[in-house]
């Protein structure tokens, strides 16, 4: 594959900003995957620093930098960005562009994903939850990524997009494959795949319009009255296939996990399943410690930030982990305060791009808590783990969590 | 007291939503800040402060002392 955007040598960047750093590798022994970032911090390493590592990338770790970095698309664009490079890599709508671009299909969903839209959506994620639940409960032990993490977003992206919920099991097997596989062969197939069923499903939604995300896409108009590009649409459907995904089914295993080890919070959390607030604003707390996304961006041109050069198609990462964890901003960083009052963490990014699914996935979280603890009040880690099944990258998470109750 | 959006730093995050139910809303379309009540009582300025300072995009401010 040609790079359209050959990765900048490193002669720019100074010796003393270099850090050989893998975000792919967890060390053995290493049990939480967010913890490779927490150690650069450790570590001391400069607080804007290079790795020649996965095609080379920057690595910024403060929040300041970090949110700056996400508001300023005019540097920092979204466009082309994946780390290794991988080109020409699917231009996903809106996330893949910049202002002005991005707001045209910003637009056309936003109205989808809105706090007033998802608690529209309240009793049908409720629904799902008791189900799925229900389904294990009386074995008394499960694996809580197979057995509901990963489907329980997947079968409510079906129902969003006014799929049939038989589906479910070809579809967890696409996303499976999308999130894990390596090997570049399976990967292509695996893309033709899912592209292939967003193809069918748009044209069926052409042709029989519902009321789902997906007959709004295709059905939409753009400011000459013409539908959108086809590849847009399809596109658009792809990011909202994978975004909401494999990011819901890790936080959803950080969050199970920290609360099998810890009996006070699955107290605190019982205590107020009658107040809503309070309760989410313990959800809040627990998205600030368990934030599995790390974003990449691409540099637009040579410049200078923070007094550090940079050169254009130069790589970034913003860990989100980091700047909810930097003491500059927050009291007790490294300590999980399920009372916090003030938080206003980056697990969904900030600026333009702020996760347009946010409200929908802590929804989803805040609803599968509620409706878990109502069945399930007391649970534990199996004693055998896989230890295997921790891995790091863009997200992170654990291929398998073992509860016993 | 009075407090203030700055809609164009908004993004819908809804955290003063979440925080200041009384105050704040968020529209159907763009799911950005509506602020309800732009002159609040004293006995909710504990909650507007804290949703003013759970903003992550500094959207939202507390006018002191202005009065319509």
């Amino acid at each position: 594959m040609t790079l359209l955007w050959q990765p900048s040598a490193p002669d720019h960047v100074p010796a003393e900003l270099m850090v050989d750093f893998d975000f792919f590798h967890v060390p053995a022994g290493v049990s939480d995957p967010t913890e490779i970032w927490h150690d650069l911090v450790r570590r001391g390493v400069p607080r804007i620093f290079y790795t020649p590592r996965n095609g080379g990338h920057w690595v910024f770790l403060n929040y300041a930098d970090i949110a700056e970095a996400y508001r300023n698309y005019q540097i920092f664009s979204t466009y082309q960005t994946p780390i290794p490079p991988m080109e020409p890599f699917p231009v996903v709508v809106p996330q893949g562009v910049d202002p002005p671009e991005h707001d045209v299909f910003r637009q056309l969903l936003a109205p989808m994903f809105t706090p007033f839209a998802v608690r529209r959506m309240t009793e049908g994620l409720q629904h799902r939850a008791e189900k799925l639940i229900s389904g294990f409960k009386t074995d008394g032990q499960c694996d809580f990524v197979a057995d509901y993490a990963s489907k329980f977003p997947t079968s409510t992206f079906l129902d969003l997009f006014g799929l049939p919920e038989e589906r479910l099991p070809e579809f967890l097997r696409l996303a499976h494959v999308f999130f894990r596989s390596t090997d570049p062969e399976i990967r292509a197939a695996n893309f033709a795949e899912i592209y292939a069923e967003l193809e069918a499903m748009f044209r069926e939604k052409e042709r029989n319009p519902g009321n789902d995300m997906a007959s709004t896409i295709v059905n939409a108009r753009d400011a000459n009255g013409n539908q959108h590009r086809w590849i847009d649409i399809l596109n658009c459907g792809f990011l909202l296939f994978v975004a909401g995904l494999d990011t819901v089914t890790n936080t959803m295993a950080y969050v199970w996990r920290y609360l099998a080890a810890t009996p006070a919070a699955r107290a605190h959390f019982r205590e107020r399943l009658d107040d809503p607030a309070a309760f989410l604003l313990a959800v809040e707390e627990l998205m600030r410690v368990t934030a599995v996304s790390n974003l990449f961006r691409r540099v637009t041109h040579d410049c200078e930030f923070r007094g550090v050069k940079f050169k254009r198609n130069d790589r970034l990462i913003l860990s989100n982990t980091l700047a909810n964890r930097d003491p500059a901003v927050f009291e007790r960083p490294d300590e999980i305060d399920l009372d916090r009052k003030v938080n206003n963490h980056l697990t969904f990014g900030v600026g333009p791009h702020r996760c347009i699914g946010s409200h929908l996935a802590k929804r989803e979280i805040m609803i599968s808590l509620q409706e878990w603890l109502k069945q399930i009040p007391e649970f534990e880690m199996a004693p055998a783990q896989d230890e295997l099944s921790v891995f790091a990258g863009a997200v992170m998470g654990f291929e398998s969590l073992k509860l016993v109750w | 007291m009075r407090v203030l959006v700055n809609l164009a730093v908004c993004q819908g995050h809804a955290r003063c939503e979440d925080l200041c139910p009384e105050v704040f809303a968020t529209d159907p379309v763009e799911g950005k800040c509506v602020i309800e009540q732009p002159e609040f009582p004293p006995e909710l300025e504990a909650k507007v402060r804290l949703a003013v300072r759970n903003c992550p995009e500094g959207a939202l401010r507390i006018a002191a002392g202005e009065t319509s």
